[in-house]
């Protein structure tokens, strides 16, 4: 028997430094890399191409091995339990100060470590110049240059990762102070259960007094002897030592091994950054890239690409080819209706937006991998403080304002783990443009078109957005400041086309497959309950006209109590409120089409022109204000749900979250509808009495005091999490 | 002087880092350590980005007050 070696090589380095890159030409995936800290937060599996008994772990990226924020906590827990057979450490050569403190650190583990210099392209076009065989004398480990971008050293220093992996690790050379090597020495001793080559990662860490280190330890030994005498002589405590020891130690190495071009002093980054995040220009600049990119992508081409996809494709191609399809193979009527009017009309309302979507995804991926995207989260952080939120929770929420699944995904790159929740919970208030129709709906039946209406469906969006940040910050789940803003700005460069292209797919299809998923059977089910029904106590499937004797009018009369408070059962026609709620939330563009059924039209327009009369006949008009608040701030559409559920990762999250966007909808339109018709002349009752005390409710809520905190920690959420 | 009192475009070395542990550690890992030299790119209401051992990072006004050059 041939026994096959099977090899792990863990890939780690600074955020933003070309892992993913290398990890994608190393083991051909393609992971999408965005030009941000951040990207990669939970390890990553692949095999090496052309050798695939190695394994290659691409790790989040990390500034060091102290566990402070969940990237470290996961880095170090793999590096430390699973010890792989070598690292590959990737340095930005551009920034070779900063990278090589965490390389101090891997050096310590007693992995092998070969370390990957990369973006010298960039490090010649500065002008300076990187000594690889000083470099790799002064840390005493192999150094190769590679290039993640085009692929260049990239297998050298993989085969180097394979021949070192499992060899003896060559003892490390980097030292400390006397004083320090001293004391790093006497704990070293004290650590008899752990390998050699381990015992000085170890001893710095208890030296540090690093808390979760015990978890890794069998028995600790007592050092407070040596961290005592250190503190003594430093005056400082030892972690502070350490980490400005690794300082002066990377500096003398940086002395011998790189010369700097004494001549450049502003880069060309430094340079747009001058501008781009200039007080006065930021904001202006910000939003004419904002309107630039939504004008294209939602009336111009976008909206071009879309109105063919609906009018047109799911309009004149393939409804009639499937209908005569189906006729020419004689298909039976109940089978051809939910083939019709259930699926395709379903579930091409949604892939409709598709081509409008990938537009946007174009853009916002080439916003994100130039590195302009970083910038927006700076220039937005102080208004955005104010409220609770941090600058990297507007991005999501603006582009929640085309389509809140692809919003709902962007909050993945907020760190800390409150501010992330807090955004995901409040992004889908913003209208989206699925609820555009509603608006135009409302406004047209109710109020003779008024701009007003929906100007005051943004604010009330905002305002959701606003109050729901206070409110949230204030309880005890949210509590403590937004984390302190610090986030490495990368350089900036031109994206890849491929890799822009790739993100716009991926994000793109995993929308396409929402469609083709979850939608397809709501839309089946739907359908049914609105086709099937008890006419004359027998069951059977109905007529166009016969829709008030549906399954679904009967779960909607029975659920149309529940808006009672809300005034939109008044005229007895509550349960298509009900229904077209529900169908709400399958697409919110739904809920014009349901109407439209429901009033016995087969066919409105957009802003359903033919219902209005109905409606109004049905509804006063501060109700169906009402109705369209809680329709804007209510759960959102299936599609935004499933986007909530896979970023909170979490099912208890994800119904908190929907929990609170209903609640919150339900609030709203009572108070709106109660007070409202009070103010209206409409009388008192028990309904105005409930509502006063769920306004006073609510301004508590806002105007309490903040709770106090236990810590102000970076990342409480997340390390909590972590710790479970 | 706190780093947001630093005038745009010149140099200046860190003398001390004030704060909470943890975030002093956090500031350390990025390069906020006594004795680099930072220059202040740009500075927008206290919020600043700096250019810190080669690399540039944004930084609020919390933070930033607590940074000594």
């Amino acid at each position: 028997m041939v026994m096959r070696m099977t090899v792990k090589i863990a890939l780690a380095g600074n955020p933003n430094c070309g892992k993913t890159t290398l990890f994608n030409g190393l083991t051909g995936s393609n992971q999408f890399v965005g030009n941000w800290p951040g990207v990669t937060v939970e390890k990553k599996e692949g095999k090496l191409r052309g050798n695939h008994d190695v394994t290659v772990v691409d790790l989040p990226g990390i500034y060091s091995l102290s566990p402070y924020t969940l990237e470290e906590v996961v880095a170090r827990n793999f590096l430390i339990n699973e010890s792989p057979d070598a690292i590959i450490n990737i340095v930005d050569g551009t920034n070779i100060e900063r990278n090589l403190y965490l390389s101090t650190q891997l050096i310590e583990l007693g992995i092998p470590v070969i370390i990957a210099v990369n973006m010298m392209d960039l490090v010649n076009k500065n002008g300076d110049k990187i000594s690889m065989e000083k470099l790799s004398a002064a840390l005493g480990c192999e150094v190769v240059e590679i290039s993640a971008l085009k692929g260049t050293g990239i297998q050298q220093a993989a085969d180097r990762a394979v021949a070192a992996a499992g060899k003896k690790v060559r003892p490390v050379v980097h030292k400390f102070d006397t004083e320090v090597e001293k004391a790093i020495t006497s704990v070293s001793a004290m650590l008899k259960d752990v390998p050699e080559e381990q015992k000085r990662f170890f001893a710095v860490k208890l030296l540090e007094q690093d808390s979760r280190i015990r978890e890794h330890m069998s028995s600790l030994p007592d050092v407070s002897r040596e961290i005592g005498h250190l503190e003594e002589i430093f005056e400082d405590d030892t972690e502070s030592i350490i980490t400005n020891e690794r300082y002066v130690y990377i500096a003398s190495i940086i002395k011998d091994c790189v010369v700097k071009n004494k001549k450049r002093t502003v880069t060309t980054s430094d340079r747009i950054d001058k501008v781009v995040t200039n007080r006065w220009l930021a904001l202006p600049i910000f939003a004419l890239v904002m309107f630039l990119i939504y004008y294209v992508s939602v009336t111009t081409v976008g909206g071009f690409l879309t109105d063919w996809t609906n009018d047109v494709l799911f309009g004149e191609i393939i409804p009639p080819a499937v209908e005569n399809l189906l006729e020419s193979m004689g298909c039976a009527d109940w089978l051809q209706g939910l083939i019709l009017d259930g699926i395709v009309a379903g579930v091409g309302a949604v892939l409709g937006f598709v081509p409008q979507m990938l537009v946007l995804f174009i853009f916002l991926a080439f916003l994100e991998s130039c590195g302009y995207m970083a910038r927006v989260a700076f220039i937005m952080d102080r208004i955005f403080r104010k409220f609770g939120l941090s600058g990297k929770s507007f991005i999501p929420i603006l582009i929640g304002t085309g389509c809140g699944v692809p919003g709902i995904m962007a909050s993945r790159t907020i760190e800390n783990d409150r501010d992330r929740k807090m955004t995901i919970m409040t992004t889908t208030f913003i209208p989206c443009g699925a609820k555009l129709p509603i608006i135009a709906l409302i406004a047209g039946a109710f109020f003779n078109h008024s701009g007003a209406v929906a100007w005051g469906a943004w604010m009330i969006g905002i305002a959701a957005i606003v109050s729901s940040g206070i409110i949230l910050k204030k309880t005890k789940m949210f509590a403590g400041d937004p984390a302190p803003f610090v986030m490495e700005l990368p350089a900036y460069h031109m994206p890849a086309a491929g890799a822009v292209l790739r993100s716009m797919w991926e994000r793109g299809w995993s929308f396409i497959k929402k469609a083709g998923t979850i939608i397809l059977l709501s839309t089946i089910v739907l359908w049914f309950f609105m086709s099937f029904g008890w006419i004359e106590d027998s069951f059977s499937m109905l007529e166009a006209d016969q829709l008030d004797s549906s399954i679904l009018a009967k779960i909607g009369g029975a659920a149309a109590w529940i808006f009672t408070p809300l005034g939109w059962t008044q005229a007895g026609e509550g349960w298509k409120m009900a229904v077209a709620v529900v169908t709400g939330l399958i697409a919110k563009e739904n809920v014009v089409a349901t109407f439209g059924m429901l009033f016995g039209f087969a066919e409105v327009a957009e802003d359903g022109i033919e219902v209005w009369g109905s409606l109004a006949a049905v509804m006063t008009p501060v109700a169906a204000f009402g109705f369209l608040a809680f329709n804007l701030l209510c759960a959102p559409c299936f599609a935004a749900m499933g986007a909530i559920k896979r970023e909170m990762n979490h099912i208890g999250w994800f119904w908190f979250a929907i929990g609170y966007q209903t609640l919150l909808a339900y609030v709203t339109a009572m108070c709106i509808y109660q007070l409202g018709t009070f103010f209206t002349g409409g009388g008192f009752g028990v309904g105005t009495v409930v509502a006063v005390l769920l306004v006073i409710g609510f301004l508590y809520l806002l105007f309490r005091p903040y709770q106090a905190t236990d810590s102000l920690n970076m990342d409480g959420g997340r390390l909590a999490k972590a710790v479970k | 002087m706190p780093l947001t009192l630093l005038k745009e475009g010149e140099p200046a070395s860190v003398r001390k880092v004030g704060g909470k542990e943890d975030i002093r550690q956090f500031l350390a890992k990025l390069g906020f350590v006594t004795g680099a030299s930072v220059t202040v790119v740009s500075a927008t209401e206290g919020n600043l980005i700096v250019n810190v051992k080669d690399s540039r990072i944004a930084i609020g006004k919390d933070m930033a007050c607590r940074i000594i050059v």
